[in-house]
């Protein structure tokens, strides 16, 4: 089974006067238990792929399937849902909300899931010792350095162990012991749980980790290698 | 319901990010709080007080006369029963407080002066029991039974007839065969009322002693019936209009006086509006800070959306944040205005205008009176606008589109 | 050329976020819309108040014996009224001048009795001084002045179970305590609308009142209506001037006469502009919170502008300069809005339920059109202009304190 599948996909954004192909007939298809990278330079559409496979912009043409569900259809409000029960985040930026602290913002996606406080707030604390934050639980966003805020937002994303990681350059801001060790998560998170991971970025330490390296440039997939053959 | 909860918990923590447009937007809600109820309550005090002493004089929430009384109010239009009639009757019904008048135009006059005047013929234990204007003694004595034979006028009338305690005064008045009745009474009370009018226009004598003068044995002018809620008088007026059955005009006391009537009307409606337009004043403010509340907040808007909070749920952050907002401003606003009527419990001395205040049937001290429903009126009204002027802003936040918020720069 | 920049510099964040600078001018059009509609109704309805209430009586001024204007007693006289109204007519050359006495008397007819207070009015003048001449709506008003004739008000007329040509007995007393008594054919039937001020006044000629109740010529007041109400306080003097110090008589202007009339109107203004003032101060915290919200915002660019030598001071008047910029978009706004709107009234005439009943105490009509002057269309706005150019002078301050360096450091 498929874990996500595009067919055609293409995305124009306009910047001044010119037409910028962000997306270019990009077909794509990941099996469950993947972890796959997407490597390109910056502005090579990684963003804006992952955007369309997480349903949070919709493609001009093609279609975009997650687990056997055709999602570019897809309104609002079952897109939120999707993304609730299945597909964990973590944003190239911005990943925080700057009034929660970091357990709360872990808590967070649970909380709209609707568990309960007991359960949340237990795994919110095992998660937070797993990436190392233990005891900054009550750091607000603006408290904590840029490789913590990155890992509460690795964090939030893994908590509810979703069947599908998008991570958009998740170690931008990390030195490399701490990269190794969130690498080392998703990939013991990949094998025990058969978590499936897109991951975006151009950090050759996290390319060495995939099975799978997807390179992309202006828009389109120019190389698909599998590494785990090699 | 964890939704609610962690919108809750959002819209709490959100407010204070801003403490500087929080705390002007708090002042503004609490200025506006404050004068909607410091001002009805001010205004509610003169037009209640209007309303007591309009009541006091007329007197009673319910009168009862002969159906020609009121365009004709001459010694010929009597109450159709007697006064122990009446009395026996009302004795059966359980109807306690109530009076029964001898009520005529007259003229009064000492050795010097004449003036106009209502001779009233009362009993002086009924009156007392139906709170009618004279009942409050300035100087020397009130009247003390239906027989006694000192007639009591109001301190501004004794003054104009050059006339005190102890002198006497001829009423002049006219007879059922229209022949002149008159009669000299010494005065033995001065009586007090809140409108110098009242102390001009009335003087009461007892009940059978104008009966006599008259010559009108046992019968009388009017009934005068009061009750506890001048609001309330639908009950009083049917039993009334029962034990009378059909044979007598019985009206309340809005159908009596019409610009009291009208004036507590005019009154409720005053207070709504005036709770209207201060609110619409504040709305501008209310909505202007959480456009840019919003705003702000593009980012981790588009966030939430992003990891799965439905629009709904930005929405009703955005709801929460404006009705605490609101609360905030409406227990520091309340809170207020209670405090700044303590200061006034002894009246507002408005003397300097009381000429004026008495144009409109008001006494010159004004005891602000803050009535419950109207704080609850002001309090829902700000309350329930106020969520929907926040519905906009609300909307438009729960419309980001979450790429858009969160690719932002 | 400075100016120039500088004011389109201002223009220019003003419109950064339009929907926060209209909701502003919103704030102010509301309330400068909502003041212009009131003021001018106030205003208007205080000018009928005033006239109307003169007009039916009192006129614009009174000369009395001193006392009388409180007391009502009869002795308290103005001696040879005829002769001294007719000096102060040619003297003043107004022909609204007239003599009137009062006293208080039981009316009977053949079966009803009632009693009321009777002036005695000449029958040449009294049209000039009062409307109830006017009011006659059956029969005619007194044309001799020494006529046994009476007016009554059709309440009494009814109560009294008469109708002209009638006649009716008055018993009183005189100025001198006396008893007086006289009978008088009802020669005119007056409607003023109010059933009770109906009932309670009759009117005689004033010679005729003089007979009656032993007035040896003289009257209780001599009204006087000067050509406009403005000018009462010119005419005052010239009419005390006029008196012989003798009689040692007062001349009273209407206020004194209607000592309620002005209070009730200085009561009325006190209680309308504790609201105003709180819808003014109501927008000039809104004022505060979108100049406060801008000067915020643009810490950092400040922060910039400043490190290149620009005082804070000009950066304060920048804030101003974009204030008074909203202010005054608000200002011709509202006022415009305002006017049009009490000129719609104005066409369509005002009302509100209840209003008939309460206009009839004030001597107002029930429906009311108000009229926009200069005075109403302004005098609101100005003082909404004026508070918020006051509002925003808490944001203008603040860069006083600010730090370039820390400004430049600040996010947005
Ligand atoms: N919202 C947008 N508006 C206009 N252009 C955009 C927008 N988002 C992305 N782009 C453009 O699309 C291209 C791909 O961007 P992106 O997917 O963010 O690349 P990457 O994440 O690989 O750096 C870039 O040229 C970028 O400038
Ligand atoms: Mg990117």
């Amino acid at each position: 089974m498929s874990a996500v599948r595009c067919v055609d996909l293409c995305k124009t954004y306009r910047q001044g006067d010119q037409d910028i192909k962000a997306l270019d007939h990009v077909d794509l298809e990941i099996s469950d238990g993947g972890f796959v990278c997407l490597s390109a330079p910056s502005g090579g559409g990684k963003t804006t792929l992952l955007n369309a496979i997480g349903g949070l912009d919709k493609p001009d043409t093609g279609e975009v399937w997650i687990a056997e569900q055709r999602i570019d259809q897809m309104s609002k409000g079952e897109l939120a849902a999707l993304r609730l029960s299945q597909i964990g985040f973590v944003f190239q930026a911005y990943n925080l909300i700057p009034v929660l602290s970091a357990r709360e913002n872990i808590e967070f996606v649970m909380q709209v899931q609707g568990q309960p406080t007991a359960l949340r707030r237990d795994k919110a604390m095992a998660i937070l010792r797993e990436v190392g934050l233990a005891g900054l639980e009550d750091r607000r966003p603006a408290e904590m350095s840029g490789g913590q805020q990155q890992r509460v937002a690795v964090a939030r994303a893994i908590v509810s162990r979703p069947a599908l990681v998008l991570a958009d350059e998740p170690t931008a801001n990390l030195d490399s012991t701490t990269s190794d060790g969130l690498m080392a998560l998703f990939v013991d998170l990949n094998q025990n749980h058969n978590t499936t991971f897109v991951i975006a970025t151009h950090d050759q330490r996290v390319m060495g980790y995939a099975k799978r390296l997807i390179r992309m440039l202006d828009g389109k997939i120019v190389d698909d290698i599998d590494q785990q053959a090699a | 319901m964890k939704v609610v909860q962690i919108s809750f918990l959002l819209a709490s923590r959100n407010l204070w990010r801003n403490y500087r447009r929080t705390i002007i937007m708090l002042v503004a809600i609490s200025v506006g709080a404050w004068a909607m109820i410091f001002m009805t309550a001010l205004m509610r005090g003169m037009v209640n007080e209007m309303l007591r002493d309009g009541i006091r004089s007329l007197p009673g929430l319910v009168q009862v006369h002969n159906s020609a009384y009121r365009d004709d109010p001459s010694i010929n239009n009597l109450v159709s029963m007697t006064d122990i009639e009446i009395e026996t009757t009302f004795a059966a019904a359980g109807i306690e407080r109530y009076a029964t008048r001898v009520r005529v135009p007259a003229i009064i006059s000492s050795e010097r002066e004449s003036r106009g005047v209502t001779l009233l013929g009362v009993d002086p234990l009924r009156e007392r029991s139906i709170e009618a204007v004279g009942s409050v003694i300035a100087e020397g004595r009130g009247l003390e039974s239906i027989d006694d034979n000192g007639i009591v006028i109001g301190k501004k009338l004794a003054g104009k007839l050059d006339t005190e305690i102890g002198k006497r005064i001829v009423l002049m008045s006219q007879d059922p065969d229209n022949e002149v009745a008159d009669r000299g009474f010494r005065v033995v009370g001065l009586f007090e009322a809140n409108l110098a009018a009242q102390e001009e226009a009335f003087v009461f004598a007892g009940r059978t002693v104008v009966q006599k003068m008259l010559g009108i044995d046992g019968r009388v002018s009017e009934i005068a019936l009061t009750g506890d809620d001048y609001r309330n008088v639908e009950l009083l007026l049917a039993d009334t209009r029962r034990l009378m059955d059909g044979r007598d005009e019985v009206l309340s006391w809005q159908e009596l006086d019409t610009f009291l009537g009208t004036m507590l009307g005019v009154m409720d409606g005053f207070v709504l509006v005036w709770i209207v337009v201060i609110f619409l004043a504040l709305s501008f403010g209310l909505v202007n800070t959480l456009v840019m509340a919003v705003f702000e907040r593009v980012r981790e808007i588009g966030l939430m959306l992003a990891l799965g909070m439905r629009p709904s749920g930005i929405m009703l952050q955005i709801i929460f944040e404006s009705l605490l907002l609101l609360m905030l401003g409406l227990s520091i606003g309340n809170a207020l205005a209670y405090a700044s009527v303590i200061p006034l419990k002894d009246g507002l001395d408005i003397s300097v205008v009381a000429e004026g205040m008495e144009m409109f049937g008001a006494a010159s001290v004004l005891y602000p009176e803050i009535q419950v429903n109207d704080v609850v009126l002001a309090n829902v009204v700000v309350l329930t606008l106020g969520l929907i002027a926040s519905l906009s802003p609300a909307w438009r936040a729960s419309r980001y589109e979450p790429v858009k918020a969160i690719t932002k720069v | 050329m400075a100016v120039n920049i500088i004011s389109r510099l201002a223009w220019r964040n003003v419109w950064r976020h339009p929907r926060r600078t209209w909701l502003t001018i919103g704030a102010m059009v509301f309330s400068n819309a909502l003041l212009v509609f009131m003021i001018s109704i106030q205003f208007g309805m205080y000018g009928l108040m005033i006239d109307n209430t003169l007009k039916a009586f009192t006129g614009h001024m009174q000369v009395q014996a001193p006392g009388y204007k409180d007391d009502l007693k009869m002795r308290q006289v103005v001696p040879d009224a005829a002769t001294l109204a007719e000096k102060l007519r040619s003297e003043l050359k107004l022909d609204r001048i007239s003599a009137r006495s009062s006293a208080f008397a039981l009316l009977s007819s053949e079966d009803r009795s009632y009693g009321v207070q009777v002036f005695g009015v000449d029958p040449q003048y009294e049209p000039g001084v009062s409307t109830i001449p006017g009011l006659v709506r059956e029969g005619r008003f007194p044309t001799d002045n020494n006529a046994q004739e009476i007016v009554i008000g059709k309440t009494l007329a009814r109560n009294l179970r008469v109708e002209t040509g009638d006649e009716l007995t008055l018993l009183g007393s005189g100025r001198d305590g006396s008893f007086a008594a006289a009978v008088a054919e009802i020669v005119g039937i007056f409607d003023s609308g109010v059933p009770d001020f109906d009932r309670s006044i009759a009117e005689i000629p004033l010679g005729f009142f003089g007979d009656v109740f032993f007035m040896d010529h003289a009257a209780h007041s001599i009204v006087i209506v000067a050509p406009a109400l403005s000018a009462v306080e010119e005419y005052r003097p010239r009419v005390e001037e006029l008196l012989s110090p003798a009689d040692g008589l007062v001349v009273h202007d209407w206020n004194a006469l209607q000592p309620g009339l002005k209070q009730a109107i200085q009561a009325d203004i006190s209680s309308a502009f504790f609201m105003y003032g709180i819808l003014v101060i109501l927008v000039a915290f809104s004022v505060m919170n979108t100049q406060l919200m801008s000067v915020l915002e643009r810490t950092h660019e400040f922060g910039i502008v400043m490190s290149l030598g620009v005082t804070p001071g000009r950066l304060g008047r920048l804030v101003l300069l974009e204030t008074g910029m909203i202010a005054l978009a608000g200002l011709v706004l509202g006022a415009l809005v305002g006017g049009l709107i009490t000129l719609w009234f104005g066409y369509k005439g005002f009302s509100y339920p209840g209003m008939d009943q309460l206009a009839a105490n004030f001597n107002l009509p029930s429906r009311f059109y108000p009229q926009v002057t200069v005075l109403t269309l302004f005098l609101g706005p100005v003082f909404v202009f004026a508070g918020s150019i006051l509002s925003a002078l808490y944001p203008a301050l603040r860069l006083q304190w600010v730090h370039p360096v820390e400004a430049m450091r600040s996010l947005q």
